[in-house]
């Protein structure tokens, strides 16, 4: 078998494993490779949703990075390259101040994530979990930067089969998951008179504030128990 | 060997390395195709002591056309062009194998383009294939000033020079191909998220729930003649206010029969 075949007998693997249950790609992830726990996530700029991730532990980690912003996460798909967090120490703290907080909070010791990345294109981020601290073994390291160009040619393949203009089952869950975030920013674009991309920042702030992930904060506005005070008025949020 | 052939092979053997490790650098950043193909051109005269040099490419319909050339004169672009009927090219293309034709003054399989090669001061003439494993996708084409053609060293270092290209030209197709595919993903990601967008801002401004909002959004789409994603991103950009595409427009079809 050559490294052709080898490489396109993964993808279709993985593709089908993709289509039947995003979360056994997690799953084969941490078997593969050895780890506690396995995220993956599509990203499109600021906008990303985890398709699948091993553990729902994992899920508010990956939620966290998109709620403030932060984590190795954004970095690895902003930068391009793997970013390796053996210890969260004082260099990861200053780096990623909740995300080290929240990690070590889930019993996480130690975290590392590859960019979804091939020649000319990006589609989002490998994050894996350890429970202890420590670095990747030179053969960890290298079989993930191998998963990740057949998890980046298998969402890319998923992709190819779905209707023009839409995503394919399984990618779309990534859309559907925070589906009610974007609804929410809509209305507070409305309520508030401000841009979407604005309202966006103020859903954040209000979660951040209140200790709550983005996605609950969404909920309440979406089902209309939070309205968020105008910046002129000097009224207190209205939860109802 | 005497000393002045020892230094001609010397400087020739120098050459020939500055000229692969320039166009490998080349290969591992970020690359345009044509510059590439063009500067190996002009290696091949340098190195093999053509007087001119071209890249053709096959297209879909296997019909070759030039993207590189040593210079842009007209006679040889008409030299490349014409050998889509006959010529070195066109022979080693169907066949994947190298042509050298090395007197093309005394008798020809081509005439015509033998004429037009003398007439253009040319002598000898050869075609590399441009190979990727067993598919063919162009040659390199070289012409000589006198008879004689190439040595068997020329031909050995012009296969080389003809598979760099290759190798350009496949990392090349495939970066626009990976860039196209993550386009349509893209697009598609966005097309969901500002939607979901669309819907908020009508469900606030009309005190409706999602579903009524998306319907109401359908419907406005459809009565304008515009795409769904394109009325959304119209809301989200302001160029659309929102109060046009809350009221209820024509009532949505019913659902189909099952």
């Amino acid at each position: 078998m050559n490294d052709d075949q080898s490489g396109r007998l993964a993808v279709a693997f993985a593709r089908e494993t993709a289509r039947s249950s995003t979360a056994r790609l997690c799953t084969a992830c941490v078997e593969v490779l050895d780890v506690t726990g396995a995220g993956i996530t599509i990203m499109g700029g600021d906008q990303a949703g985890p398709i699948c991730v091993s553990d729902p532990g994992f899920a508010a980690l990956e939620d966290l990075q998109y709620t403030i912003g932060q984590g190795p996460c954004r970095d690895a798909f902003r930068t391009e390259r793997s970013v390796h967090a053996p210890r969260l120490d004082g260099n990861a703290i200053s780096r990623w101040p909740s995300f080290v907080e929240l990690a070590q909070r889930s019993g996480i010791g130690a975290v590392f994530a590859y960019p979804l990345i091939t020649t000319g294109a990006k589609v989002g981020v490998l994050t894996l979990y350890q429970q202890y601290e420590g670095v990747l073994s030179v053969a960890q390291h290298e079989d993930s930067i191998v998963v990740c160009e057949v998890l980046t040619e298998a969402v890319l393949s998923l992709h190819d089969e779905a209707p023009a203009g839409t995503l394919a089952p399984g990618l779309d869950e990534a859309v559907q998951y925070r589906a009610e975030i974007y609804q929410a920013s809509g209305m507070i674009a409305i309520q508030l008179s401000i841009p979407v991309a604005d309202a966006l920042l103020r859903i954040r702030a209000h979660a951040f504030a209140h200790g709550e992930t983005v996605a609950e904060t969404a909920a309440l506005i979406v089902s209309r128990r939070l309205r968020l005070p105008n910046d002129n008025d000097h009224h207190p949020e209205i939860e109802v | 060997m005497s000393d002045d052939a020892n230094d001609r092979v010397a400087t020739r053997q120098a050459l020939t390395a500055t000229a692969f490790v320039e166009i490998v650098d080349t290969l591992v950043g970020e690359f345009d195709v044509i510059d590439v193909l063009t500067s190996l051109s002009l290696r091949c005269v340098e190195l093999l002591g053509a007087a001119a040099a071209g890249i053709l490419l096959a297209d879909s319909d296997e019909h070759l056309r030039v993207i590189g050339a040593s210079s842009e004169h007209i006679h040889l672009l008409e030299l490349f062009q014409v050998q889509n009927n006959q010529g070195p090219c066109f022979d080693c293309f169907h066949a994947g194998t190298i042509v050298l034709h090395c007197d093309l003054d005394s008798g020809s399989p081509w005439p015509q383009f033998a004429a037009e090669c003398t007439a253009a001061g040319y002598g000898s003439v050869c075609a590399v294939p441009l190979r990727l494993r067993s598919r063919v996708l162009g040659c390199v084409n070289l012409f000589m000033e006198g008879s004689g053609g190439l040595s068997d060293t020329d031909v050995v270092l012009a296969q080389a020079l003809a598979d760099v290209a290759s190798i350009a030209i496949v990392q090349d197709q495939a970066t626009r191909d990976a860039e196209i595919r993550e386009g349509h993903l893209q697009h598609a990601l966005d097309s969901r998220i500002v939607i979901e967008q669309a819907k908020g801002m009508i469900a606030e401004n009309n005190s409706t729930d999602m579903d009524e909002a998306f319907a109401r959004l359908r419907a406005y789409a459809r009565n304008n003649n515009v795409g769904i994603t394109a009325t959304a991103q119209a809301l989200i950009a302001g160029t659309l206010s929102v109060t046009a595409v809350g009221p209820r427009g024509r009532p949505p079809p019913p659902p189909p029969q099952r």
